[in-house]
């Protein structure tokens, strides 16, 4: 599993948000792109993601395992994706947020198990029926990021997902995410602009 | 704390200046519904206005056409408003939808219906834009189109309506959500976009359109100016018997229509009980498939369709405000021409000299009852929020149904019993009397257009003043009120538009002493001249017109050198 980005450049009419970027991220290996704010960092994975704006347009070519993104439909690329807010949905709680991530047809007893374990996996035992609003910030990190894991994503994208954290919170957030990203082997896609959050400290700048 | 005991005031003085009045009027017109008119000489206990009623050949055909136009027009325009925001969320279009709202909403009920029977009834520009070419009609066929005994044609005039002002509450809604990122996250899981909207947004969404929802059914099963421009006849709607009742020269034919008034407040409570029951049952319903996982929606192939709803309903609302344009301006239009065949500005300088009047009794009452009510709003909003600061409990979330209260009582179930009360404090047609029962119905809407723009103001830009030792009020005056300046004319353009409406309140309360803009128009569309009609119909859409204009250019004006406050 190998996401590619060949001379990906988005326009919003006619202007050019960032110079042709191109990106090879291996399975497994965390990729960080670096910006100041406002320079279509978000724009960027939006392009990868397929939820761009109207207005807005990209070229370049876009290749997932060798699958070409760039014509297919935003919900069928199995591109997940990460906020620096954990949106989480209000009205479920934790069991309902990560069941929403779960493929269909599985029975009510798998999708328990499926989520107890994974909750299990990331040190939250016992939360699947605990209301959203009484989770602390990082616990809301850690489940919305599991969440994001259950759909079974082929690439994962993340948007500045450590910005809010507290400093000490933020470090120990970042060996998680990435750890998880590892075991998964799948690529990630990491935008920021804090040098801290790339894990080799390795970047690629956006300009 | 003298400040803040002193705001105080301003939610008792607004509770009790409009609930208490309601409760009374609700209960004095219950009253005679029970044998109790002394006026008329009965002092008794007595179901003879309950028999009466219930015997009464009328009732049931009114009790059907009520009901199905009612309930019809509120499920329709929210299942419409929401099929239109889940299908055209994210698209060009939605831009569109969001300018079009506002005039589509300045566009008075009365004046929208009479364009609208001028556009469906069977002489009307529809029928005459395929006659004879293709219908072979050269006189108007013997249909029942506008008026009809289904009251389909009420209930479509009620839809077209309300559908825009369920949307525009949409909006407000969704700017409390994070809709593009959870549209987002929803997608990237695999979801398409109805799926999100009925998992992930409706089910955030619904808690703020409740109130609102329950206001358009409350209005929909007790309107009459409505029923009586479009609605059916012979049996009308219940609404519009009971007022012929109120008004019928035979006095005892009040407590007739006391008890008809009885039967509409409790038929609204039970269909407002039965939407309540709806909604736990749906959510009930919806629990275990929330979760199934199913991605696709089978309504996938239909997801084009919401823009096209939205575009019928304005090229509906426009083509009414067209057809009362030409028909103000025709001397002679003939079926089946599809244009009069000669143009005049006369009807319109022949009845200037008689509009006058009631227009300028509408600007009067209208300006009088927006002032107090904004003056009323903010001073509660102000209240609010400081006892939030002071992490003192606020009621603002059950205040709120009190302040929506007068829109969830049929109004003719109330407007009858302060009749009475006001006969009896000899305050019937006066000023004071009309400017305030028009302010019952204003305050709530200035109130819900107002409050969250109110609510999020950034209140260190105050304190900025008060540490420049200015009084809190010379700090309210120079810095709070000219940066929310924009939210507060709209909303008194909203209020203003809604009391230039009021067609019910200002016959009642007025005693028949007050002629507004509005009364004249409907009464004259029982059976006047097309093109009197029409001149009358616009000069009541001209008003509210003015008001949003007033409402954008003011602003405008005194900020059109400052960037920040264009948004």
């Amino acid at each position: 599993m190998t996401l590619f980005l060949d001379s990906v450049q988005v326009r919003f009419g006619a202007t050019i948000l960032f110079k042709p970027l191109t990106l090879t991220v291996a399975p497994g290996s965390i990729a960080t792109v670096m910006g100041p704010s406002g320079c279509g960092k978000s724009t960027l994975l939006a392009a990868v993601c397929g939820t761009l704006d109207p207005g807005f347009s990209y070229t370049g070519t876009i290749l997932l395992n060798g699958r070409k993104l760039n014509d297919i439909a935003v919900e069928n690329r199995k591109v997940g994706i990460l906020f620096q807010d954990d949106l989480l949905f209000p009205h479920l709680d934790v069991f309902g947020n990560m069941a929403f991530a779960l493929p269909a047809g599985l029975r009510r007893s798998e999708q328990q198990a499926r989520i107890i374990a994974s909750l299990e996996s990331a040190g939250l035992p016992g939360f699947e029926n605990r209301d959203i609003a009484t989770l602390s910030g990082g616990q809301k990190a850690r489940v919305s990021l599991l969440r994001a894991l259950l759909a079974e994503p082929e690439a994962i994208l993340l948007d500045e997902p450590f910005s809010k954290l507290d400093e000490d919170l933020r470090s120990s957030m970042r060996s998680f995410v990435f750890d998880r990203i590892q075991r998964m082997h799948i690529p990630a896609l990491l935008v920021t602009h804090d040098k801290a959050d790339s894990p080799d400290g390795t970047f690629t700048e956006l300009n | 704390m003298s400040g803040s005991s002193r705001l105080n005031l301003f939610p008792l003085v607004t509770q009790t200046a409009f609930l208490l009045p309601i409760l009374v009027g609700l209960i004095f017109t219950a009253a005679p519904a029970l044998g109790y008119l002394s006026v008329a000489g009965h002092r008794g206990f007595s179901l003879d206005p309950l028999r009466t009623l219930f015997a009464h050949p009328s009732l049931p055909g009114a009790l059907r056409s009520t009901i199905l136009s009612g309930a019809g027009a509120a499920s329709a325009s929210l299942a419409l408003a929401l099929w239109i925001a889940a299908t055209v969320h994210g698209t060009r279009a939605w831009r569109v939808i969001e300018f079009s709202l506002a005039p589509l909403l300045s566009l008075p009920h009365a004046a929208f219906a009479i364009g609208f029977v001028f556009l469906i009834s069977p002489s009307g520009w529809l029928m005459r834009a395929v006659s004879p070419s293709l219908s072979g009609f050269t006189y108007p066929p013997d249909w029942i189109t506008a008026g009809d005994p289904w009251a389909i044609s009420l209930t479509l005039t009620m839809i077209l309506k309300e559908t825009p002002f369920l949307l525009l509450m949409v909006f407000s809604g969704l700017n409390r959500l994070d809709v593009k990122r959870t549209v987002w996250i929803g997608r990237s899981l695999g979801y398409h976009r109805l799926r999100i909207w009925t998992r992930l947004l409706i089910p955030q969404l619904y808690p703020m359109l409740r109130l609102p929802l329950l206001a358009v059914l409350a209005y929909s099963l007790s309107v009459v100016d409505l029923a009586y421009i479009i609605g059916p006849s012979l049996p009308p709607t219940l609404s519009v018997l009971i007022d012929r009742w109120f008004n019928d020269p035979d006095i005892a034919y009040r407590m007739v229509g006391a008890a008809g008034a009885v039967l509409l407040f409790v038929l609204t409570l039970l269909f407002i009980a039965l939407a309540l029951l709806a909604e736990q049952l749906i959510k009930k319903a919806a629990a275990g498939r929330l979760l199934n996982g199913r991605r696709k929606s089978p309504f996938e192939p239909l997801a084009g369709t919401g823009s096209w709803y939205m575009m019928l309903v304005l090229l509906i609302n426009t083509t009414s405000l067209l057809v009362l344009m030409i028909w103000s301006i025709a001397r002679v239009w003939r079926f089946p021409d599809f244009l009069p065949s000669l143009l005049v500005i006369s009807t319109w300088t022949d009845n200037w000299g008689r509009m006058i009047e009631p227009l300028g009794v509408s600007v009067a009452a209208a300006l009088a009852s927006c002032a107090i009510s904004c003056v009323l709003v903010v001073g509660c909003l102000e209240n609010e929020l400081t006892l939030e600061y002071a992490k003192q409990p606020s009621i603002d979330r059950r205040s709120l149904w009190i302040v929506f209260m007068p829109l969830l009582i049929p109004q003719i179930s109330f407007l009858f019993g302060i009749q009475v009360l006001l006969v009896f404090l000899h305050l019937d047609g006066t000023w004071l009397a009309l400017i305030w029962i028009h302010m019952v119905f204003v305050l709530p809407y200035v109130f819900l257009t107002l409050a969250s723009a109110y609510r999020s103001y950034d209140r260190r830009y105050s304190q900025v003043g008060l540490t420049l030792s200015w009084s809190p009020l010379k700090t309210f005056a120079r810095i709070k009120l000219p940066i929310l300046i924009k939210p507060i004319l709209f909303s008194l353009a909203v209020g203003f538009s809604v009391s230039i409406a009021q067609y019910l309140p200002t016959l009642y309360v007025g005693n028949g002493r007050f002629a507004t803009i509005t009364t004249e128009t409907v009464s004259l569309a029982a059976g006047s001249d097309r093109r009197i009609i029409a001149v009358y119909a616009l000069s009541q859409v001209i008003l509210p017109l003015l008001g949003y204009a007033a409402a954008i250019a003011i602003p405008f004006m005194m900020h059109r050198n400052r960037q920040m406050m264009r948004n």
